[in-house]
Parts: structure tokens; sequence; C-alpha cells
């Protein structure tokens, strides 16, 4: 009997430690690592970080790396594609390639003419990605159309509108040969939107980017951003001159904006001291949009640095010379302090940018493995550039004149040569300045269908040495992926 | 006084019987056979309740010192024991039966069976087959030894545990890995922290009888590891030592390894690449180039100034007369060397009818044979079970595992030695040379540097060259000079209680806990390669995971006349939680000290998580049989996981019969089957293991933008998601005729519905994937086992064994199309598509059409609708982009055949019905025994199926460095090179022709394979010669493991992965010889 009682004893107290499992046994979050859903509503009620950390989450989607959904060493976020873009544009030139990353598919051309090529998904993965992530912190704000009480939402909002827009100008460029405007060219995607779209025009997508960029602007004024990262009023309304100068058809438009960015942002021009040395920190003061890269944001050899800069841990050490096309390099003048950027010795590291882009430490193949140079988006030489060129061709050629002069005081001790300039001349002169001084920054590409130029590659590339391309030659620009066509219902066919 | 004697007489007596009872005699005896009356050696022979006892003789004669009415236990492996209680007599003989294996206790889930009575499958694995192969655990050594279970040896490097796969292709994009359960508790640790010597029994689950017990982790399978533990009728010391080497019999792909032949490919895709070029003088400005922008100098190896001294340009190869100033010293001579593997175990066990124990000690040192790579481990095991009152036993199992992984050479992508083994061109060698091509002297390690291209010219002054492969990289010193391992420690133990309530009902709970300290370090050196300008790096990883698992069960069991029955209802929880910490350190203070403060840089910020998952689940069981010819059985469980969101709950079910004809009446007399069973189930499992632990939840990522948080989404999810569910239907018979042929086939169905499935969005939507329950998915398939006792005399015997499996797959519901919301009609995955009526693993890809022979170019078939039909692909025609969904659009087409040498024309489709899924795959073995010799081999074989062979793609085509940084496969031989030449060789012109490689039906390669997976042969040695050496038995043995490969392309291997297809950096399975010897006390 008393062994019974016992033996019940036992069995209750195994019982009760069993069941008292309790209803939240099985509800599990990770901790440190990744976050949930619920888990950030939690803290965001707490925390007003928490929102604006989701914008700020749309920037890092532009530096990440495999943002492009492939793994590659050659998937890290919008520089990926102006690599890409500088490439296509003939003026960075894969002068030595021992690891092959952009040798047959984009110097050889092979990827834009073929959708199976991975490198076709990746631009497309990425901006898109950017565009729906976007897209979550529009409509967490309350929607496109949405007017917030606060200002931090306004300001939130603007910069996810701007963001937007900015993937969607990339993708007409990278995915259209030129502006057609009755073209189908991309699916469109609001925050509402989540099953596969079919294309729209070019005329509807301008038409979207140019809404959001106009809103972006009015929503972004009185804006006082904590770090360059972000996008304010100044750094909107640059990315919508971009996108209506490559309209060709609103240049006194792109002259204002311009005009406007340049007194607002708080840049100055880089000095001919600083285009040798101010190219790794975003504290430069010509730069007005860039990223700050930290070790906690922990880039490392898959990054534009890890391409681009023999002094990083990177492919450009390890036998992937990235130069100056030998003919852009040719036309800068033996006087211009921008020749200085350019390695001039026959060899392997003949015309890369020693003097450029280079991580500050100057040991060949990096003193670490992590990237702590910056990430450059923006800087006042393009807002002038642009605003000479706008003026140029809205017929202003002295006020052109005057602008290109500007820039061109710092770089060459004789400006006298632009008094003779005028019309197509005076055009092409800011066209090639343009190509120099942004040289490696991805503004190339933009520039040459801009202004409808014509690639013509110099005897350094390994491909196509001499032969002319057009701006709109359909292997200059990317194709839609094999993915899109196979899952999107909607879409079918290649852009024309 | 006749009374007073008759006492004291009584009383003598007494005393006398008295003394005689306690007297101790020597008795005698022989043990035969009761079949043939034959002797039989090696018998033991045990007093029982204590540990005294020997072996019989040669001639099966024992000499044992015993009190009368002591008895004897008899035993024999393979026997039924007998006893025998000791008389007067002084002399007793005994004849074993043999056992009957039927009889055999098998263990299940959550309790025991027999093989007769069970109405599903259990597979029992003997110890003493996985005993005869050489691997850290047991996961290799279930190769071939049951129907339907493979075994995928993802890498040869020592402690590695493979991938088993039971039943074919369970899931499509969701977990297919089997439950391990030891000794009862579920098991997520490491198979390396349990060694295989320690292991008595290995049982195989399969079908949903045996299964669904498990619930939501059965649906793969189950496979159960029950560890030795004590006896009560001996104590005993068992010492087993083996050593061995390893090595690489193994092939690999056949590469080019004369200089010579390669830098003629190399002069001639490029006189190629210059005429596709339209170059005027190709064969000028390679000569010219050769040794300058192509290749740098100082890898010109011949008395030669150029390429025009070098090459004939008539033939292409180098000229007769040719000298060299020096041979490369070749990567793959330098990275492979047979290397040794010792292993020793020790065990001791013994006990009591209270208390039982079992104690091992296990040391394991294996090395691979690539430079640095091995694996070292320390084992011990304490197994002890106490009745602590009639009512109450308790027991308590502990395994304590640590070990050291030496990994060098293998990083993925980078330096890698089988790579470099494989890619290298042979006109690279391993050491550096200067710009006067001599050799370099170390100054820190001594002897020559080796060559990292770039990077070495640059530390020395050189002037900056790229080697054109691989350049900045070294394998064999990174393998020599950096470390990549890991160390872990590893506990697994289980509690066990069991109480018993009353008549027939019991109360067990068993508390298990798996720990496990992981801690990994990548270091690369200061002095030579990538790391030497950061002064060296090192990446620490530290993981930390346990899971604990808590089970209460009350269990009844109960015999009315012919009734018997047992149940039980149980709840049982598991509880994973995984830990992580990363560090990233660089530039080393103390050279080879790899701890985080001898490094004063913070490449990275450190990182660390923690994430988990637990398991809540009821169930129970009915077993019911009626007079050992029906049995039934029926389970229920319902589990729920933490990894579902909302949808956590799931409910799994099963019922099976088993019916023993040769039990009945009408079968009593038969000659022909000693055994015939029937036995059908049907069940439902399911899996949560297959999705990642938060799903159903949008989970995102933080970080450090300029002093903000920044988050940004990492995955989206789909919020319903919920278990994928399986319901398995079987039908199988067991048979024995005679004493010559054992039998069992298997015919299953297996239903997967809720298939966890990645869904292809349209990429611009943002959401490329998203994990889904929809679709489903059949599996059938045979499976037989088959043995037969060929010969079975007293001292010659001869088994051969046969088992295999015959499987299909077949989507048999289509996942929906979001914006039709109508099933898919093709979802493509990687080189396989899926369509409804089709299995997983068939091929849709474009279709190779061989080489023009006008230019050498690759053409691929092109499909079109042939509007007009005139035959012609012609304006009016519409070309066919991918076959299947043209067809569903269009399903009138007239379809006729093109060639093209655009790969993107070309038409993708099923390619014929080329498949990855074998028609019959499985394992044969010899087994023979004759008088004290015994031999066994093992052969795993493969028959039918394709795969993808990547590697060769690799190999024979321009990667993105092309041929000057890339080796060749020997088959480049057969390339095409002037206009008429029929070959399936494309031209070679370093990257000028695009997709040379591209996916196509090229690549693919027959799976069919035959293995030698294990031959021993073993010398057991007779008892006469170890009288007065206190030794009970001696085993020696010689032993071989993956002996070699058969496979339609040298090189290739099917078993390395899942599908079939290969992939880069295979450290192909080791070749171990291994000479053993088994001692017991």
């Amino acid at each position: 009997m008393k062994k019974n009682v016992f033996k019940l004893m036992m069995l209750s107290a195994i019982m009760s430690l069993t069941f008292s499992c309790g209803e939240d046994y099985l509800d599990k979050s990770p901790e440190g690592g990744l976050i949930t859903l619920n888990q950030l509503a939690d803290a965001g009620a707490v925390n007003p970080d928490i929102l604006i950390g989701t914008m700020d989450g749309v920037y890092t989607t532009t530096f990440n790396t495999g943002t492009g959904g492939t793994g590659g060493h050659d998937d890290f976020g919008q520089k990926a594609y102006d690599i890409f873009g500088d490439m296509l544009s003939g003026d960075m030139a894969l002068s030595l390639s021992t690891y092959g990353w952009y040798r047959a598919s984009i110097t050889e051309l092979q990827c834009t003419q073929d959708f199976t090529y991975s490198d076709n998904y990746q631009v497309w993965r990425h901006y898109y990605r950017v565009v729906k992530n976007a897209n979550i912190v529009i409509g967490t704000i309350g929607g496109t159309d949405f007017d917030p009480e606060t200002d931090v939402n306004r300001y939130i909002l603007g910069q996810a509108l701007a963001m937007r827009a900015h993937s969607l100008f990339y993708l007409t460029q990278y995915e259209s040969r030129d502006y057609m405007p009755d073209a189908e060219i991309l699916p469109l995607y609001t925050e509402n939107q989540n099953l596969g779209q079919p294309k729209s025009t070019t005329n509807d997508v301008y038409t979207f980017i140019e809404r959001d960029l106009n809103r972006a602007i009015d929503l972004l004024d009185g804006y006082n951003r904590p770090t360059k990262t972000q996008v304010n009023k100044p750094v909107a309304q640059a990315i919508l001159a971009y996108v209506l100068a490559s309209k060709r058809n609103a240049w006194p438009e792109v002259a204002a904006l311009t005009s406007e960015v340049m007194s607002t942002n708080g840049a100055t021009l880089m000095s001919s001291g600083e285009v040798t040395g101010g190219f790794n920190n975003v504290a430069t003061p010509g730069w007005f949009w860039g990223v700050d890269l930290t070790t906690d944001i922990g880039l490392g050899l898959v990054s534009w640095w890890g391409q681009i800069d023999y002094f990083s841990y990177s492919y450009a050490a390890y036998g992937d010379s990235k130069a100056i096309d030998e003919n852009l390099y040719n036309a800068i003048p033996a006087d211009d302090a921008r020749k200085a950027q350019f390695y001039d010795v026959a060899g392997s590291l003949f015309l890369m940018p020693l003097d450029k882009f280079y991580d500050d430490d100057r040991v060949p193949a990096g003193a670490s493995g992590t990237v702590t140079a910056d990430y450059v988006y923006m800087r006042q030489a393009e807002m002038i550039l642009l605003n000479a060129e706008a003026l140029a061709k809205s017929g202003s050629d002295g006020p052109a004149r005057e602008m290109l002069r500007s820039l061109m005081s710092q770089r060459v001790p004789d400006t006298s040569y632009l008094n003779a300039l005028s019309g197509a001349a005076l055009q092409d002169e800011i066209y090639l300045q343009t190509r120099i001084e942004l040289w490696g920054e991805g503004k190339s590409y933009l520039a040459l269908k801009r202004n409808q130029g014509t690639v013509n590659r110099g005897p350094n590339h390994l491909s196509f040495v001499g032969e002319s391309m057009s701006y709109d030659d359909e292997r200059l620009t990317f194709e839609i992926p094999e993915a899109e066509l196979q899952d999107n219902v909607n879409i079918d066919s290649q852009n024309q | 006084m006749k009374l007073k004697l008759t006492w004291l007489l009584t009383l003598f007596m007494a005393f006398v019987m008295q003394f005689s009872f306690a007297q101790e005699k020597t008795v005698t005896g022989t043990v035969t056979t009761a079949t043939d009356g034959m002797p039989l050696p090696g018998a033991s022979v045990i007093v029982k309740g204590t540990s005294r006892g020997q072996q019989t003789d040669f001639d099966g004669k024992y000499t044992i010192k015993v009190d009368q009415g002591d008895v004897l236990v008899i035993s024999y492996v393979g026997m039924t024991p007998g006893e025998i209680t000791i008389g007067a007599a002084n002399t007793y003989d005994i004849a074993l039966e043999d056992a009957n294996t039927l009889d055999e206790v098998v263990i299940v889930g959550y309790g025991t069976t027999t093989k007769k009575a069970y109405a599903g499958t259990a597979t029992v694995v003997k110890s003493e087959n996985i005993e005869t192969k050489n691997f850290s655990n047991v996961s290799q050594s279930l190769a071939g030894e049951a129907a339907g279970v493979t075994v995928i040896n993802t890498s040869g490097q020592p402690g590695s545990t493979s991938t088993i796969r039971i039943r074919g292709f369970g899931s499509v994009n969701g977990n297919r890995a089997p439950l391990y359960v030891v000794d009862g508790v579920p098991f997520s640790g490491s198979l390396n922290s349990i060694n295989p010597s320690d292991i008595k029994t290995t049982t195989i689950l399969k079908d949903a009888t045996a299964t669904a017990i498990y619930g939501s982790r059965g649906a793969n399978g189950v496979i159960l590891i029950t560890t030795k533990g004590g006896t009560a009728s001996e104590s005993y010391i068992e010492v087993d030592v083996r050593t061995g080497i390893n090595t690489q019999l193994i092939d690999r792909y056949e590469v080019i390894t004369d200089p010579e032949e390669f830098i003629g490919y190399v002069w001639e895709a490029n006189v190629n690449r210059e005429i596709l070029g339209g170059n005027a003088d190709p064969v000028g400005t390679v000569n010219n180039t050769l040794f300058t922008t192509l290749i740098n100098p100082v890898y010109n190896m011949w008395n030669v100034a150029n390429g025009a001294e070098l090459i004939d340009p008539a033939t292409g190869k180098v000229r007769a007369g040719v000298t060299r100033k020096f041979t490369p010293k070749n990567y793959a001579e330098e990275a492979f060397n047979p290397a040794y593997r010792t292993e020793a175990n020790l065990r001791m066990g013994g006990g009591n009818e209270d208390v039982k124990y079992f104690v091992s000690a296990g040391f394991l040192d294996d090395s691979g044979y690539i430079i640095n790579s091995g694996y070292k481990r320390y084992t011990t095991r304490l197994n002890i079970n106490a009745k602590v009152k009639p009512w109450l036993k308790l027991g308590a199992n502990l395994g304590y595992a640590y070990s050291e992984t030496l990994a060098n050479g293998q990083t993925n992508g980078a330096e890698n030695l089988f790579e470099f083994a494989d890619k290298m061109p042979p006109i690279y060698g391993i050491f550096l040379r200067d710009d006067n091509q001599d050799l370099v002297e170390d100054p820190i390690f001594g002897g020559f540097q080796y060559d990292y291209g770039s990077i070495s010219a640059i530390n020395n002054g050189f002037a900056p060259r790229a080697r054109p492969a691989s350049d900045g990289l070294n394998p064999i010193a990174s393998a020599l000079y950096d470390y990549v391992g890991t160390d872990r420690h590893e506990i697994n133990g289980s509690f066990n209680a069991n109480i018993n309530i009353a008549e027939g009902l019991t109360f067990e709970t068993t508390f298990g806990a798996q720990y496990s300290n992981n801690v990994f370090k990548n270091t690369s050196n200061q002095f030579y390669g990538g790391a030497a300008p950061s002064g060296g790096t090192l990446f620490q990883r530290d993981t930390e995971t346990l899971t604990m698992n808590f089970l209460q069960l009350l269990r009844y069991r109960k015999d009315f006349g012919k009734h018997s029955i047992e149940a039980l209802v149980a709840h049982e929880s598991n509880d994973f939680d995984r830990s992580r910490i990363t560090a990233n350190k660089s530039k080393s203070v103390i050279p080879g000290v790899y701890e985080i403060n001898n490094y004063i840089v913070d490449d990275f910020p450190v990182s660390g998580f923690s994430e988990g998952r637990t398991l809540e689940s009821y169930f129970g069981q009915i077993n019911y049989d009626y007079d050992d010819k029906y049995y039934l059985t029926g389970s229920l469980r319902r589990d729920g996981s933490s990894r579902f969101a909302y949808e956590k709950y799931g409910t799994f079910y099963s019922i099976g019969g088993a019916w023993i004809l040769s039990n009945e009446d009408f079968l009593a007399d038969n000659d022909l089957f000693t055994f015939l069973k029937l036995k059908g189930s049907f069940g439902t499992t399911g899996d949560e293991n297959g999705v990642g632990f938060y799903t159903g939840i949008d989970t995102f990522n933080a970080s450090n933008l300029g002093g903000s948080i920044a988050i940004a989404p990492n995955t989206f999810e789909n919020e319903s998601l919920t278990w994928e569910t399986a319901k398995q239907y079987q039908v199988g018979v067991e048979f024995g005729l005679g004493n010559w042929l054992d039998a069992s086939f298997d015919y299953f169905v297996k239903d997967t519905e809720n298939l966890i499935f990645s869904r292809r969005n349209p990429p611009s939507s943002g959401v490329a994937v998203i994990t889904v329950n929809d679709g489903e998915l059949r599996n059938y398939g045979l499976e037989f086992d088959l043995t037969g006792h060929i010969i079975s005399k007293d001292d010659f015997t001869l088994d051969v064994s046969l088992n295999g499996a015959m499987y299909d797959n077949e989507i048999t519901t289509m996942p929906l199309e979001p914006a039709t919301g109508l099933p898919k009609i093709l979802d493509r995955q990687g080189n396989y598509a899926y369509t409804k009526g089709g299995s997983i693993y068939d091929f849709y890809i474009r279709e190779y059409a061989g080489v023009d022979p006008a230019d050498g170019y690759p053409m691929w078939n092109q499909y079109y609708d042939d509007v007009n039909g005139d035959g012609l692909f012609d304006s009016g025609d519409t070309a066919i982009q991918s076959m299947t969904d043209y067809l569903d659009a269009n399903p009138d087409a007239n379809v006729e055949k093109t060639l093209t040498k655009t790969y993107a024309d070309a038409t993708e489709r099923f390619n014929d019905g080329k498949s990855g899924i074998p028609d019959v795959a499985g394992a044969f073995r010899i087994a023979a025994r004759y008088k004290n010799w015994n031999l066994s081999t093992q052969f795993t074989y493969s028959l039918g199926g394709y795969a993808y062979d990547n590697q060769y793609a690799e190999l024979i085509h321009d990667n993105n460095s092309g041929i000057s940084g890339t080796n060749r496969h020997i088959d480049i031989r057969d390339r095409w090179q002037q206009p008429g030449d029929i070959t399936s060789v494309p031209r070679i012109a370093d990257r000028v022709i695009p997709n040379v490689r591209s996916q196509s039906t090229r690549f693919l390669i027959k799976k069919d394979y035959l293995a030698l997976n294990n031959i021993l042969l073993g010398y057991t040695l007779s008892s006469k010669f170890l009288d007065n050496t206190g030794l009970d038995m001696v085993n020696l043995y010689v032993s071989g493991d993956n002996l070699f490969v058969k496979s339609a392309r040298v090189g290739y291997n099917a078993s390395l992965s899942e599908s079939g297809s290969s992939g880069r950096a295979t450290y192909a399975p080791l070749t171990t010889f291994t000479l053993g010897v088994k001692l017991k006390f």
C-alpha cells in the first residue's frame, strides 16, 4: 500500500513536469540573427527607429551582396551594375582576365544577346528587389498617395518613392535600347501588387517614375538626413534630372534641377588634389550621395572595391585588371590632373586607376580583407557636367561653357580652349569631360545613351578592339531574363 | 539408543550431504549442433549468475569446475541457448538448436517486437556487417545493407557523415533525410559521436506502420540505433585494434598531364580565336603573344623564345627537338599521398541479474590521402541498467566523444587541392620561379617558396605578373601552412525509468539530451598567399547545440489465452537550440597560434545569434495478436511544431496487419515454405524539417548603417505554410524456402501531399521564390531482399544475398500558378522540370546536336511549329522556346526539328524520357566460412537513369579563364580541327564560341555503376591454441573498402550526390586497406 502511494507520487511529479510545457512551448523566436515580422512589430511599438530602419534597409539592399540572386562575385548591388555599365560603354577595359569575371559575358557581349546568361537575371532581380523593399516601406506608411501627418513619415515615404524611381530608372536604361515612348519595356509594381504584371510602355514607366520623384521632392522638403546615404531633396532632384535627361526632350528642366541641386546639396567640386586622393571617403566634400562603408557593414572581396582596386583584397590585384580605355586615356591632356589617376607603365597594371580608386593603406592586394573605403553614388562634378550638357543642348552655349569651365579650371592649367567651342563641338567636349571626370563611377553608360554616342574600344581591351557600336546597339542592353519569361504568364517577349 | 543413533546418523548424513553439496567438482562435456551432431567450437559455457565460464575447444569440448546444483548456460551466436543443471554426473553433453531468427527481438518505435510478428518493414543491419567496414560512423557502413537505403558519400574527408535516403525521393523541396533515434531518443547530433563499435543493432524502418509512430518526423524513414549493454551471463573484455592505409584508388577524371600536349591546345585555341576574330595573321599573332600576354614568360618551361620556335604550325604540336629548361612539379602528385588509419576499441561488460554494465573506450586516427586532412576521435560510453526494486528499473546511457577534424586544402572555390589537381594546366608548377626562372628559397618554412602568381611576385619584388590560372592561390602551400579544422565535444545521454504500476501496466519515462560544442577555425598564414598583406587571418565559428527530449509513456500488456494485447499512450516533447558566434580577425602575433587574441585586428564585427525549434507530441499505439497467426497494429500521433507560424499541428496515423500463413494448419505439413507471412499497412507521416526554423512569417536582417539600425527583408514567407503529409500504402511478403532461401518483397505507394514546394515567382515581383504547400507527388516501388544459403556444411558455409529497389516517381498534381489560379503546366528546377505525370528528375534542357562539320561550331536542336507545312523552318513558322508550354497552348502544333547554332534559340524540352531515377539499385554480398576462415564481399550497383556531369562540362571546354587557365579532359583530343571532321567535341577557340559548355544534353551521363564496396578476409584462432592464455577468442582479419567503381566515364561517380550529378572539388571516397585483430578475454 505504502509502495503504491509512493509510486503515485512519483508519477504525478513526472506528469506535472510533462504537461508544464505550456501553451507557448511551440512559440519560438530567433534571437540575434533573423528577425520575424512579429518581433519587428513588437519592437516597432516601443522603438521608433525601427520604422526608419526599414527605410535604411532599402539602402543596405543597394550595396549588400547577392541581391541579384546569384551569389556571384560580381553581385553586390548598385555598384555591380555600375561596372556592367562602365564596361558596356567601353570606357572601362578588362585588360587582363585570370578569373574571368565579366569576360565572356559582359566584355564579349555574350549575355546581352542571350537571355539564358545569369547576368541578365542579376540586373533584373536586383532592381526589382529594391522596388519591392521600397514598396514594403511605402505600404507600411500608407501607400503612394497617402499624405503622412508626421514629418518623420513624410521623409520616409519620400525616400522610399525616390528609391523606387531610382531603380526603375536604371531598369529603363539597362533593359531598353533607347527612349522609345510607345515600346513596352517593364512591368510596374505598386505597393499593392504582388503577382507578375505585364509590361508597360516606356511612356507609362517614365510617368510612374516622374510622379514618384516629384512627390518625393515635395515630401523631402525640410528633411535633414543623418548621413550621406539617405536620399534628401537634392538627391531626389538629381535623380529626376537624370531621368528627364535620358528622355532628351526636357533640357531646360534638367538645367534648372541640376542648378538647384548644386546650390542646395552642400557639396563642392572635388579639387585637383582631391581627384587623386578623395575617392575612398564619403566625407570628401565633393560627394553628396554615397555610403560610408565600415567594418560593421562587413564587405570584403565581393564588392566594387574587390573588383576594381589593386590596393584592396581584390580580383584587380589577382590578375583581373580593370583599366581606363586606352583611347579615352589618350584623350586626357598631359597637363590634366586626372591623367595622374592612371598607372602609365606597360604590364599587367597598365592604365589601372591606381591613383583614383585605392584603399588608403596602399598595400598591394590589400592590408585587410575588409572594405572600409567608401562607395560614391553622386558628386558635385556630375551635376556641373549635366548642367552644362543641359544648357548646351537647350542652346545656351555661353552659360554651358562657363559651367564646364568651372570644372575644367580645377583640372587643367589653361581653359582658354573652351572659348572656341560651341554647338556640337561644345556638346562633344562636355560628353568627353563627363567620361573622363566620372570614369569608373558608373555614369558613362547613362552618358553614352543620353549623348547617343558610339563605343569604340581602344587597344587595351581584350575583345572588339576598334569595332564601332552605336549606343542603341542591341548588344549594349540586357535581356529580360529567362526566369521572368518562364514564371510570368504576362510577359512572353523580349524588348524591341 | 536406536533412536539416538538414527538421529546421529541423520545429523551425520546431513553434514555429509551438506559437505558434498558444497563440494566443487570438475565436469566435462561436448557441445554439438542438433541438426547434424557435429561438435561446436567456440561456444560459450557460463555458470549462470556468475561471470565464470569458458569456451569449447576445437572439438566442442569443455571442462569446467562447478558445484552440484549450478546451472550452465551454453550459448553460441545463431543458436538457441541451452541450460544444464549439474547433478551427480560428471559428463554433460548438449546439442544446441539453430536459433529461429524469426524470434529475434527487433527494436521498433517505442517498443520491441519480433521479426515474425511485425506487420511493418524493419530491416535489421547486422553489427558484424557494420564492423567489417572502416568508417568513423555508421552512415557509410549502411551502404548496400538494406533494400531501398541509398548512401551518398559526399566527401572522402575522414570523419564525414554520409547522406542517407530511404525509399527514394520523398519530397520535392522539403526534407528527405531520415530520422535517427539512438537508444530511444530522437537524435539531432553528429553520428560521429557514436562509435560504430558500440552499436549493437541498427534497424531501418521504412513503411508507415513502422514510422507513423514517429509522426511528424517519420516521413523519410527512421534509423534506430541501439548501443551495446551489459550482460548477466558473462563478464568480458574485448579489444579490437586495426591499422591500415587510406589511399585513392577511385579514379579521377582523365585530364591532360603532358605540358607539351597542353601548350599545343593553348596555341591552337588562340589561333582559332584570332581566325574567328578576323585577324589576318593569326599564327603570327599567337606566336608573338603566347609567352607575353597569353602566358607570362616565367611559365615558359622550354628552351625557346616564342611560340614560333615552340610550335610547328603545320601540326599545332610542339616541334620535335624542343627541350625543357625544367619540369614543373605537378599539383596532383604533391597533393595525394597514402596515409595511415589506426583504430583501437576496448569494450568491457558484465553484471548480474539486477545490475548490468557496459563500458567502452575508443580511439581513431584517420588520415586522408590529401595533405593535412584527417580525423582524430576519442569516444567513451557507459551504459548501466539496474533493477532498484522489483517494480522499478533505472537505466543510464552516456556517450562522450571528442574529435578533431583537420580539413586543409578543401576551401570551396579557391584553394582546393582537388580542383587544382583536376584543373590546373600541367604547365604551371607548384613552386615559385623568379624572373630568371630559378626556384626561390623559403627563409621561413625552409625549402622553396610556392607559386602564388602575382602575390608571390609582389612579395618577392619581382615584376608584378599574373598566373593565368587561379592567380594568387596555391592550395599545396595553404594545405601545409594554414589550418582549417574543427574541434568538437559531444555528449549524448539518456536516462530512463520503468515503473511497474500493476500487473501488465508500466510507466516508462526517458529523458534524453544531446549537447555539442563545435569550434571551427579557418586560418591563413601571415607569410604567403592572400592573407600575407593583412598579416594572417583567423575565422572562428563556435556553435553550441542542445537537444532535449522528454518522453512519458504508459504501457499495458496482457495475454488472454490465445489473445495478446499491448497498448501505449505517451507524450513527448523535443527542444532543439543552436547558438553561434563568429569572429574574423587578422594580423597574427605568434605564428601557428590559432586563438582570437593572437590576432590584433577586427576584420569584421563579431556576430552571434541563436535559433531553434520545439516539437510537442501526443501519441498512442495498440498491438494485438491472435495465436501467433494474426497480428494487428494501429497508431495515432498528434504533433505540433514551432516551425510553422500558425498551422502548427498535424495528426498522423497508421494501421497494419500481418498473417503468418505458415502457422496455419493447412500449411503445417508443407515442405516448401518453412515460413510465410503476408503483411499490409497504411499510414500517414509528416515532415517539418524541410523548412527553416521560422516559416510562415516574413523575416528580416538588421545591420548598422552609419550608426542607425537598418532593417532589410530576408525571406518572404507564406503564413499558411504547414506540414507536408505522406500517405503510404504497403503490401509485403516474407518467406523462407527450405533452409536455403530467405526472401522478402515489399511494394509500396507513397503519396506526398501538401508538398513543401519552392514556388518560383516572376523575379520582377521582388519575390523570386516562396515556399508553399502545393502539389502532390507519388513515389512507388518494389524492394526485395534475398539471402540464399548456398552451402551449409558444418565447416563450410556460403551465403549469397542480393537486395535491390526499383522506384519511380510521379507528380500527380502540379502546384498552382498564382497568376491564373490553375495548376502550372511546367515548373523549371535547374536541369529538370516538373509537369503532371512526370517525375521530379526528368531532364528538361536544350538538346545537343553535335558539331557542324563545316566550321566546328556546336549545334542544338530547334523545334518549330511548321505552320505552313513545308518541312522547312521559314517565315510563317513559329520557333518553340519551351516545348511543353507551347504544346499546351497549341495542342495541334505541327512540330518539326531543325538545327541551330544559336543556343538561346534551341528548344527546351523533356529529353525523350531521360530521367535521374535508376531502374534498379542495390547491393549484393557473398559471405563464406571455411573452417576458421571467413570471407565476405559486398558490391553495390545501380542500373538505369541519367545524371548531369557538370565537372566534365567544366573540364572539356572554356571556363571564364579560358584555355590558359584551365586544364582539359583528354576528350579534347577528339575536337573538331578542320572542315569535314565528324566529332561531337567542338572546335577550341578560347571563349570565342559562345555557349560551348552551356547546359545541354551533351553533358548527360548514364548513372549505371558497379562498385566493390568492401571485402574482408578473417581467421579465428582455434580455441585449442588459447588454453592457458587467458584469451577466449582471437580473430585476425584484413579488409578493403571502396576498392573500385566502374561507371560510364572514368572519374565520374554517381554515388557522390543524390541526383548523381557531378560537381567541383570531389574528395573521392577513401580506399582503405586494414589489418585488424579482435581479442576477447
